[in-house]
Formats: C-alpha cells, structure tokens, sequence
C-alpha cells in the first residue's frame, strides 16, 4: 500500500531552485534512505512534506489524503512526524514533562504501558526527571525518537538521526533503528553510508534538487552517476 | 496533610491574607486604597504571566484593553445598566476587540510581537484622545459612581476592597488550574519553541488565541473595577506605561511561576505611595526597575524562567524575522 | 495658478521637506543601531527630545551662539553613547533574542527620561523655542521662508549626504554594511565586530542628536514631540527595512510629506492613524520591508 505518494514537487526561494519535479512514493513498512550533497533539497523536501513550506508545484498524498495546505499540526494528526537535523527538545523542560507535551495533542496516543514500555526500550527511564537540556547529545536523539513514537506516527522522517554522534552511538542508533522498523515505516536522511547500507530498503539521491536515482541501495551506491556526482567527493 | 491541602496551602495564605489585609486597614482610607491598587496590580500581574511567563508573549496593549473595557463599562453603566452587566458586557467585548486587534500581532514572534503590541496599543490610546464624545478626550472622566449593590447600597470602603481581594484570589486560582491542565501545557510548548510544538500537534495559533482571550479577561475585569474605585480616568491611565509597569512586576517577581508576580505586584504596586512627595519620580523609579530586571535579574526574584543561552542562537534568529506561517 | 494655491503648494513642500529630512535622519540613526547591533532603540525619540531640550538650553539659558550650541549637543552624544555602551549595551552583544531584551531596556531608559523631563524642564515651560539660526527671511516666488528653517533643511541634506558616502565608500562604512549582512562572516574576514557595534551605537545616536537638534532650530516643540518622534521612526524603519539605510532615507521624506498634506487636509491624529497602519501591514506582510537589503 502507498503510504507517502509526492509527485513533482518543485520548490523555489528567490532565484534559487531547491527542489525540480521531484517524485517520490513509499510503501507502508518500506525504509526510505534519502541522500545528496549538502544543500542538494533533503531538508526542504521534508519541509515540503511536512507542511512546513508550500511548494510552488507538486502535490503529495499521505494515506490517500492530500498534505498541501495542511499546516504541521494537522499533518502530525494524519500520522506523519519528522525530526530535526539540529536536535530539537523543550530543553527548559524535564524529559517527562517533554513526553506529556507530545502526547498532549496527539490523534492516537499510546496508552501509559506502551509509554513506559518504549521510555525503558529507548533507555530513557532513568532520566525522567533530568532537563531536557541537561541530557547527553545521544540522549536527546533517543528523546526526539520517543517523543515521536508515543504519538504512534505511520511516517516518521529522520533528518540525519546520527549527526554529531560517536561511533559506538551510531553503530548503538543503527540497531534501535532496526528495531523500530516493525513499528512505524521509516524515512531516513542520512550523510552516514553505514546507516543507508544497512537501514535503508530503497535509496533516492538528490543533487541540486532533482532526484537523479531511485532504488535498492546496492544498485543505488554503485551507480556511476552516483559515485561521480556525490559519493566521489563526500566521505563515504 | 492530604495531598489536596498540601496542593492548595500556599493558595490558601494567599486568600487568608489578601482578605485580612483590608480589614485590618479598615481604619486607614489611605492604606486600605494601597491594598486596593495592589490588588489590582495581583490580578494584572497574573493575567500578564499567563503572556509573558507561560506562553512567551510580551504584551505592550494589556492596558488599552483594560482602558477599552473601563470605558465600555463606565459608558454602558452611564446609560442606566446595572454596573455589573456593564462589567461583564464590557470585560467581554474588550477582550473579543483585543483578540481582533491581536490577531494580526499573533502571527509574529519575539520582538516583531512586541513591536506589533505596542503599535496597537498607541493605536487604543489615540482613540482614546480622539473619541472625545464616548470617552471626554485628555481630559478624562471624574465623579465616576461607585457599583451598586442589591438592595440599592454602594459598594465602597473595605467592602470594595473584599472584592478586589476575591477577584485577585480567584484569578491567581484560575491561573493555577490553566497552568496544571493540557491547555496550561500546550502554552508552556509553545514558549518554549513553538515550532516543536506545531510539529508535535499543537495548534499554535488557536492555543495563542485562547492564551490572549483568558489573559485579557484578567485585564478588563480589573479594568472595570478600577474605574468607578479611583473614581477618575483618563487615556493617561491606560497607556503604554501601564502595561510596562505591570510587566516589570512580572518580571520581577520571576516570569512563569504562579507566585513570582504576585510577589512583584505585592511589592511594587506600593512603591508610588511609599513615595508620596516624590510621586512624581514614580516613572523614573520603574524606568530604573526595567534596566535593573533586564540587566541583573532575568529570571525574576522568584527564579523564574531565564534567558535562553547562545546554544540556540541560529534557530532563535532566524524564526524571529518570518512571521509563522 | 493663484498665488494662494501657490503659496500652500509651497508652504506644503518646505514644511514636507523639512519633516521628511529630519525623520530621515532620525530613522536613519535608528536603522543603523538597529542592522548592526540588533537594538531597537525605544529611546530614540526621548534622545531626540534630550537634544532638543539641550540645545535650548545652551543657547537660551547660557546665552551660547546657535551654531555652536547645536555642535556642542551633538559632540555630547559621543560621551554619553559611550557611557551607555560601557554600562548597558556591550553586556547583551551575545544574547541570541537580544532585540527584546535590548526593546525593553530602551523603553525603561524612555520611562527614565521621561520621568525626568517632566519633572525638570516640564515644570519650566510648555513650549521652547530657540533663537534663530541664522536670521532673515527668503523670498520663493510669493512664498516666504525664514533663512533659519533653509538653514536647516540644507545642514540636513548635507548631513545625510555625508552618511550616505560614508556607508557607500568608506572602509567604516563598507565593514559596517559587512556586519549588517552576516556578523560572523564579518568576524571571519577579520573585521573587528564589537568595534563595530560600538562605532554604530555612536554614530547613530550622533545622527539621532543631530535631528533633534535641527528640529528644535527649525521649529518651537513640546515634550510630547518625544513619543510620536519614536514611534515614527519605528515605523519608517520597519517600512523602510530594518537596516536599510536608503530605506529609511526614502520612506522618511514620503512620511514628511504625508505629515505636511494630512496636516492641511485632515488632523496630525490621522497621519498618525496612518503610520500605524501602513507598519503594521508592513509588519504583517513583509516584515523585511519595502527596501529589504
């Protein structure tokens, strides 16, 4: 079943093309891996997506609902969350307090055991009453993570969910990705080779905000074009 | 102690002391009319938190709502209402007219907020000049009657001041229930980065909405009361300084604690009167409490929320310049 | 044309030219604190009022000569700028949402100046005048105009071309236009920031002395020109651009002469009902302005 359904998104600031007819479909429990040099459109597609900008072309179905013009409130309601590629938690607020305020208006909230069930599996438990702030940059990730997953989203988007992490925490976030694609269908965006290779099932490339490959990573990483536009120059 | 009296104690020496004060000033006009002002200043103070401490909003036209709705309630009283119709007509239409002012202004953030505020505010007190046949102009309105009672007795002296007690009890109280319910939470979101909070599903906007109508409720209730208890106003009363002073109160006592303002209010509502001869050097005074709260105290005296770090910088400037969408 | 419209056509430029370039100079001052600091200066108007009060009192109570009096309240703004810098300003250049702790503490140096003008020269009088300039009166055509106001109409427009050239092309102006843009870009190209920060809040309270001194030779004032001072030059800026120098320049005569033609066709209460509406839609629609660099 099509999930996530975008179909000639073009998105334009100024002068500047970030994004040219990009098409792109995902099906319900397939992992998406996104990647392209830096300012090559990832963020702005997911952006456009999540009803934080409106794209001057395009149209994107989610669930067999149309998103545009949908502000992000309604688009979270609809089961579709992102992350951020800077980490972003209400730091002022304990980790608890952060897990309450994302439930507070969520369409299909777990219930409390299924709450205290993924806080225990994301390693949070302990941490309850510490500020958000006060958190290890690792930990933070982890709450981003939960704080998405108590709302039970269908599509979670990851902007880079290991950027600025350590090895050991990104080979940790590798297998605690892996776990948690039986739980919701994953879009990754991602500088790391290692985190595509082994989460990805399908791989998009963008460059200077057109999709110039699409399909399983192997054939994807392979790829000429691909190795010659952006594998070629980025550290992989 | 049950856990209820415990969740309630402070409240309750708050309540026990806000009704003992004028019955223990009773036999001084003077200071019972104080306590009348700070009581004002408490409930003012608390409805500004739920703003600037809750939900992050500074409000430079809380006072030209209170102003709109004296002057509803003033008129409409004039013109044979019942004084406290009067009063819930005019609290009423001052906040839906401050809500249809703000909307606009709820579209930005941070200072481009504040700015906004504050030209609506100039906005309010111009019409205030302007429209000299609703509102007498600059020369104000004096001999104001006091509210009548059931029964045809005026309500005057300590019996004013029991009111004004009430009104500050329960809007502390109110402001407590707001600040522990999922609405109270959702504001709290927002303050803290209302992008997240979008993200997390939080209808910002709608949120805001019902942030600005319940704290200009708090506004134009004291609003309507002030008027016939000093028995005199005037643009003047409702301008710009008005609601800095109530902010610098909230400020000061510590922004987004239930107690903090009402300690800056308890405070500082008194200082013009301690000054007395010197009352002209009152503007001067809060002018100096401004500079002293930003530069040394910015979480208030209560420690309340403080000023964000440099850590997040980037995305505080570059979500200050757009208005959300 | 009769020579009553002609004398109302003129009468209205001069008096729309002379307003224009001094809320030019004004925003101005203001816009440059504001693209390189960050600091919307709530106090400009009270700044302006200083000065103008200052003025007055040099040349009427001290007896100084107009022309001096004028040069000794703009050079005690350098001082002043400086002390203020020291003790309130640099303590914020870090601050991320430093524009509304910087807002509220310039509206408690209002409240503070405020308070203090009317309990000092309030008292004294309502109105002040200063002697004049230079004397006389030209003749434009039938329109007659006191030397004094082309005095200091022609001093502004001076004023203003210096500014512009020196933003333009000279090497303070070009790193003050470089930190506008982005700041730490700025510092990585070895400009030295702070400095630059310091050098604008100068600079640009000098301009804003400048203005009310101008203004208190060409016209007699009371203490309320302080608050519609201020929330004029808000508005020009914020319609202007903040930061933009031409901008301010620009939308400063459009205002002069807006003022000029509502004070003959309507009230100065709407003109102001006008400033107001025009920044808030600004505000609302394009909050980067009409001239947004």
């Amino acid at each position: 079943m099509t999930l996530l359904n975008a179909q000639r998104i073009s998105m334009q600031f100024g002068g500047l093309i970030a994004l040219r007819d990009v098409d792109m479909r995902q099906v319900a429990g397939e992992t998406l891996g996104m990647i392209g040099p830096n300012g090559s459109g990832k963020t702005t597609f997911v952006n456009v997506i999540t009803g934080h900008l409106t794209p001057q072309r395009g149209e994107v179905h989610f669930d067999d609902i149309s998103l545009l013009g949908r502000k992000p409130f309604q688009i979270a309601a609809a089961g579709l969350t992102r992350t951020y590629q800077a980490v972003r938690v209400f730091s002022e607020l304990t980790v608890q307090e952060n897990i309450a305020t994302a439930l507070v208006d969520a369409a299909r909230p777990l219930d409390s055991d299924g709450v205290a069930e993924t806080t225990e599996w994301l390693e949070l438990r302990h941490r309850l009453d510490a500020r958000a702030g006060s958190l290890t940059l690792y930990e933070q990730r982890r709450l981003e993570v939960l704080m998405r997953l108590v709302q039970r989203p269908k599509l979670l988007m990851l902007d880079e969910p290991v950027g600025g992490l350590s090895s050991t925490e990104v080979r940790a976030t590798i297998d605690l990705l892996s776990e948690l694609k039986a739980r919701c269908t994953l879009f990754v965006i991602e500088h790391t080779m290692k985190v595509i290779r082994e989460l990805a099932d399908r791989v998009v490339v963008l460059l200077a905000g057109e999709k110039i490959a699409d399909g399983p990573p192997a054939e994807v990483l392979a790829d000429q074009r691909v190795v010659e536009k952006y594998l070629g120059s980025a550290d992989a | 102690m049950t856990g209820l009296m415990r969740r309630w104690l402070a409240h309750a020496i708050f309540a026990l002391a806000a009704f003992a004060t004028p019955l223990l000033l009773s036999g001084n006009r003077y200071f019972a009319f104080i306590a009348g002002i700070t009581f004002f200043s408490v409930l003012w103070a608390t409805g500004m938190n739920l703003l600037y401490g809750y939900t992050g909003l500074m409000p430079l036209m809380f006072g030209g709502i209170a102003g709109i709705s004296a002057y509803v309630t003033i008129g409409l009283s004039a013109n044979g209402w019942s004084f406290w119709l009067a009063m819930l007509v005019g609290s009423v239409a001052a906040s839906l007219v401050g809500i249809v002012l703000g909307l606009p202004a709820l579209r930005l953030r941070g200072f481009y907020f504040t700015l906004c505020s504050l030209v609506i505010q100039t906005v309010i007190t111009l019409a205030f000049v302007y429209f000299v046949n609703l509102t007498n102009g600059d020369v104000g309105i004096s001999h104001i009657p006091l509210p009548e009672l059931p029964g045809g007795r005026q309500l005057a002296g300590t019996a004013y001041e029991l009111v004004l007690a009430t009104i500050a009890v329960i809007g502390v109280v109110v402001l407590t229930v707001i600040v522990e319910s999922s609405f109270g939470r959702r504001l709290t979101a927002i303050r803290e980065d209302d992008g997240l909070a979008e993200t997390l599903g939080i209808n910002v906007t709608r949120q805001k909405l019902a942030a600005f109508f319940v704290a200009s409720l708090f506004a134009s209730v004291g609003g309507a009361l002030y008027a016939p208890y000093v028995g005199f106003i005037s643009p003047r009363s409702f301008d710009v300084l008005l609601s800095l002073n109530i902010w610098v109160m909230v400020a000061f006592g510590g922004r987004g604690t239930i107690w903090g303002p009402v300690i800056g209010a308890v405070i500082l509502a008194p200082v013009p009167f301690v000054l007395q001869d010197y009352y002209t050097i009152k503007d001067v005074v809060y002018g100096l409490l401004i500079i002293g709260v930003v530069v040394l105290l910015p979480g208030g005296i209560v420690g309340g929320v403080k000023r964000k770090g440099r850590a997040d910088a980037p995305a505080a400037v570059a979500k200050q310049a757009a208005p959300v969408r | 044309m009769s020579d009553t419209t002609l004398i109302i056509l003129l009468s209205t430029i001069t008096t729309g030219l002379m307003l224009g370039l001094i809320f030019s100079l004004v925003a101005v001052g203001v816009t440059i604190i504001y693209g390189s600091i960050w600091m919307p200066n709530a106090a400009n108007g009270q700044f302006f009022l200083l000065a103008a009060l200052f003025a007055w009192s040099t040349s009427v109570s001290w007896g100084l000569q107009p022309a001096l009096a004028a040069l000794l309240v703009i050079g005690s703004s350098v001082p002043l700028s400086y002390a203020l810098e020291i003790l309130l300003v640099r303590r914020f250049y870090d601050v991320p949402n430093r524009n509304i702790s910087y807002f509220v503490l310039t509206l408690g140096i209002t409240q503070i100046l405020s308070g203090i003008f009317s309990i000092t020269y309030g008292v004294w009088s309502d109105q002040f005048q200063l002697p004049p300039l230079v004397p006389g009166v030209t003749m434009l055509g039938p329109f007659p105009i006191a030397n004094n106001r082309l005095a200091a109409m022609l001093i502004a427009a001076v004023l203003l071309a210096i500014l512009f050239a020196l933003l333009r092309f000279h090497r303070y102006g070009r790193a003050l236009r470089a930190v506008f843009q982005n700041r730490d870009a700025a510092a990585l190209r070895g400009v030295n920031v702070r400095g630059i920060y310091r050098m604008s809040f100068v600079l640009g309270n000098a301009v804003i002395f400048a203005g009310g001194v101008l203004f208190a030779c060409a016209y007699s004032f009371d203490l309320t020109i302080a608050w519609t001072m201020a929330i004029t030059a808000f508005a020009i800026m914020i319609i202007g651009g903040p930061g933009s120098v031409l901008g301010a320049l620009v939308i400063g005569i459009v205002f002069g002469l807006t003022q000029a033609v509502a004070s003959i066709f309507a009230s100065p209460t709407i003109a102001a009902f006008a400033y107001l509406g025009a920044m808030l839609i600004i505000l609302l629609f394009r909050p980067s302005g009409l001239f947004a660099r």
